[in-house]
């Protein structure tokens, strides 16, 4: 706000200096342009100069208008008229000006700026309704007191007409005058809008002098009272309220000025009788010309947003209409049309088909613009809403990946909006997330195997020690009694089903330890709990946690990564043996159940009989990094939930009435679960997080 | 290799719940002259005590469901059972070694048992040397 503090402080003395010329000069053409009888002057310009001043400046500045006003009022009219007429004339004015100017501020930040029918409402009930009939009520009392015994109503109604056709013609463009000449509005006028602007200046005079003027003889009747209005409306059109004001005065001076000549259509006997036609007329051209203003400047609006909104975007933007015709593209599109190196109906402009153009890529043997063609002909059709499409694309001597979007129009005459975004920087970013994700996945993974490693150095000795000591007592055997092969035979069996047996442990270990891709299959629900609660079998003993599974003897399979279903399950055992730690160990009891939870999934549940989840905890448990254990990385249930939502699943906890919590993981069957292999493979790591 | 004094048939008690690491102790043990009687649990030998002879030696492992090796030891103890106990785990935990050897035993072997270190423990126990570790 600084900046513009200082503008108005230099610019003070100019726009004070300018109103003064305009107030003497006002006061001047008012006193010219008076009522034949009343001595009320038909136009007022006084009333738009201050108004208009006082809109413009900071209300600090309103002091230096008021009395530069009222010095004009008195060096206009001192010798011929009364102090007391001219003080309440002053009054009459500035009070009038006053009202208006506080009610526009009140109504407008800035400038009026008549842009739509709702501020034109505003701007024509403060400016040219209230303010003119406060400024009559006491002006019209001055007339009747000094001036003339007519009915105060009469002279009232002159005061108000005149001043409401003040606000009404002059006033808008008095504004913008203002404004500009102040600084607080900048207006770049371009070469074409000058010469417009002066080919309809001259249009406007001429038409002036050939209705108003006679220049060019009488004519009959009142029709050429008509004539201007085509050139109002190209004001009105193509120059705002701002150039309709300046028409509507420049047309009412003229109307004026031929009352005097006796020329024009005013051809009334009682000149009293003429003003007022003039002013009728002139009231009602006016407020249709700025409605039309109004609207025409809220469509240029409208029209400016919408090019800047378009330019603004960094996606490829194109306007179908219902036969695939491109209305409209934004810059970004046409810059990437104009590349080189790109496919044909990529390089579609305004005026193109589209549709056309995918069908000629398409005939090129273009796969991705036949599903385009396709995908925009739903959408046109109406068939479908919206239409998405991935596809990568050669570009500059790299592979850039691209999402296109159409979508329809909710018009009338049908349509699409098709929005093309590069998303190779995004896929990318994917990727390195889901890199991330399964490199945490695998850490975890690894903590949880870690602390099972004693359980696994278990399961893997005893077979071993089977198998050294049926070796050694078979070697014993052979060295005492070369004979006895049967002997041999059974030791031999052993050892060979023995060292299956520790194979099959080292494998078990290999598929959770081993770091790869996930191997998305049909998974044996059963054989997977099984296998889970093998793994833990040791662990469990070892913790002195007595373990019983509930598991439906018909449980449907599933689809996903086993192993990594597997981890979970083992995490949330794992978790339950945790939590009993402090508890006794006759009362360590973990429960595993699995069952049919409708049509479409299955539900597990790991309770426990420990402590269970304290309330502060329940929020955060699944937050990555928290845990209750000193030497836990707290990912374990974080890393859990992801796995179970990129299944399509969920996970959650709760608190067992009877003491102890319970873990829930439901997970989608294979039929319910959709084949499209991309939402289980590319899990979005921080939307899961966010649930 | 160790060969086992015969003079007397040296009988040992081997208590695991792994019924192949059981067997196949079992026939070590008999190939080499020592004569063994199995037991699937700490329990289950408990039980024999009442009835049978009692053997020389304890083969004991460290982990088992219900009953674990350091329980049964205890048992033993409040028994006044006093018979020269060896303890396997197929755990290689430090702090099973610390925990065990409160408990007077003669050998603490980690699994799988080479021939050798068995039968030197098991002729420690016997031979009276059993001194606890």
């Amino acid at each position: 706000m600084r900046p513009d503090a200082q503008r108005d402080v230099r610019l003070l003395p100019v726009g004070l200096l300018l109103f003064a010329l305009i107030s003497l000069a006002g006061n001047e053409i008012g006193s010219v342009l008076r009522y034949p009888d009343v001595g009320t002057a038909v136009l007022f310009p006084p009333y738009a100069a201050l108004t208009a001043a006082l809109v413009v400046s900071p209300r600090r500045d309103w002091i230096g208008y008021i009395l530069i006003d009222a010095a004009a009022h008195l060096v206009a009219h001192f010798p011929g008229w009364s102090l007391s007429w001219i003080i309440l004339a002053s009054a009459a004015d500035i009070g009038r000006a006053l009202v208006a100017a506080a009610l526009l501020k009140r109504f407008f930040h800035g400038p009026p700026r008549l842009d739509g029918t709702r501020p034109l409402c505003l701007f024509v009930t403060s400016a040219v309704v209230i303010a003119p009939a406060a400024g009559a009520t006491i002006g019209a009392m001055n007339v009747i007191v000094h001036v003339t015994s007519q009915p105060y109503w009469a002279v009232w109604s002159a005061w108000f007409l005149s001043n409401a056709l003040t606000g009404l013609t002059m006033l808008p463009a008095f504004i913008s005058g203002f404004a500009y000449a102040i600084g607080t509005s900048h207006v770049h006028v371009s070469r074409e809008r000058l010469i417009e602007g002066a080919l309809l200046g001259l249009s406007l005079c001429a038409t002036c002098a050939f209705t108003f003027l006679g220049v060019f003889g009488r004519q009959p009747l009142a029709l050429p009272l008509y004539a201007p209005l085509p050139l109002l409306m190209w004001a009105a059109l193509r120059f705002g309220a701002a150039g309709a004001s300046v028409a509507l005065t420049a047309v009412t001076l003229s109307a004026i000025w031929s009352l005097d000549r006796g020329t024009g259509p005013f051809l009334s006997v009682s000149p009293h009788a003429n003003v007022l036609v003039i002013q009728i007329f002139v009231l009602f051209t006016a407020v249709a010309m700025l409605w039309l203003a109004a609207i025409a400047t809220a469509r240029e609006a409208v029209a400016q947003l919408h090019n800047a909104l378009l330019a603004s975007l960094q996606d490829h933007v194109a306007i179908l209409d219902g036969n695939g015709v491109v209305l409209e593209v934004n810059d970004s599109w046409r810059r990437f049309a104009e590349a080189s190196d790109i496919p044909f109906f990529h390089r579609v402009r305004a005026g193109d088909n589209y549709l056309a153009a995918c069908q000629s890529s398409a005939d090129y043997g273009n796969v991705t613009a036949a599903g385009v063609l396709a995908g925009v002909s739903s959408v046109l059709s109406r068939n479908r809403r919206r239409f998405e499409i991935e596809y990568e694309h050669d570009h500059d001597n790299r592979r850039d990946a691209y999402t296109m979007i159409v979508e329809a129009l909710e018009r009338a005459d049908g349509g699409a909006v098709v929005i093309r975004s590069n998303v190779t920087t995004r896929r990318q970013a994917q990727m390195e997330i889901e890199e991330q994700r399964r490199q945490l996945s695998h850490l975890a993974r690894v903590a949880v195997l870690g602390q099972l490693s004693g359980a696994f150095a278990h399961e893997l000795n005893q077979p071993l020690t089977a198998i050294l000591s049926n070796a050694e007592a078979a070697r014993e055997v052979l060295r005492r009694r070369p004979d006895a092969q049967q002997h041999v035979a059974g030791m031999l069996d052993d050892i060979v089903a023995a060292d299956r047996r520790a194979s099959a442990v080292i494998h078990r270990l290999r598929a959770l330890l081993k770091r790869g891709d996930r191997r998305i299959q049909v998974i044996d629900t059963k054989l997977m709990i099984e296998e889970v609660l093998e793994l833990a079998h040791t662990e469990l003993i070892t913790r002195r946690v007595e373990v019983s599974s509930v598991v439906s003897p018909i449980l449907p399979a599933l689809w996903g990564d086993k192993v990594q279903l597997q981890q979970v399950l083992l995490n949330l055992i794992l978790n339950g043996c945790e939590a009993m730690a402090a508890t006794t160990e006759s009362d360590r009891r973990l429960v595993l159940m699995a069952e049919i939870d409708g049509p479409h999934s299955v539900h597990f549940a790991v309770r426990d009989s420990g402590t269970g989840i304290s309330p502060e905890l329940m929020d955060s448990l699944f937050e990555p990094f928290v845990t209750t254990k000193p030497d836990g990385l707290g990912l374990g249930l974080s890393i859990s939930r992801t796995i179970v939502a990129a299944h399509g699943g969920r996970l959650w906890a709760e608190n067992n009435g009877g003491g102890g919590a319970i873990m829930h993981c439901v997970l989608p069957v294979t039929e319910a679960m959709h084949v499209t292999t991309h939402s289980v493979v590319m899990p979005k790591f921080a939307a899961v997080r966010d649930e | 290799m160790t060969t086992v004094n015969t003079s007397r048939r040296i009988s040992v008690a081997i208590v695991d719940d792994d019924a192949s690491v059981r067997v196949s102790l079992q026939r070590l043990c008999e190939v080499f002259g020592v004569s063994a009687a199995v037991y699937a649990s700490g329990r289950e030998f408990l039980s024999s005590l009442d009835t049978g002879p009692r053997a020389d030696c304890l083969l004991l492992d460290a982990q088992m469901p219900e009953m674990n090796g350091f329980e049964l030891r205890r048992r033993l103890i409040a028994r006044n059972v006093d018979i020269p106990t060896i303890v396997f785990t197929a755990d290689d935990a430090p702090e099973l070694a610390a925990h065990y050897s409160a408990t007077g035993i003669v050998a603490y072997l980690r699994k799988p048992l080479s021939s050798d270190e068995l039968f030197a423990a098991i002729e420690r126990a016997v031979s009276g040397s059993g001194t606890p570790l």
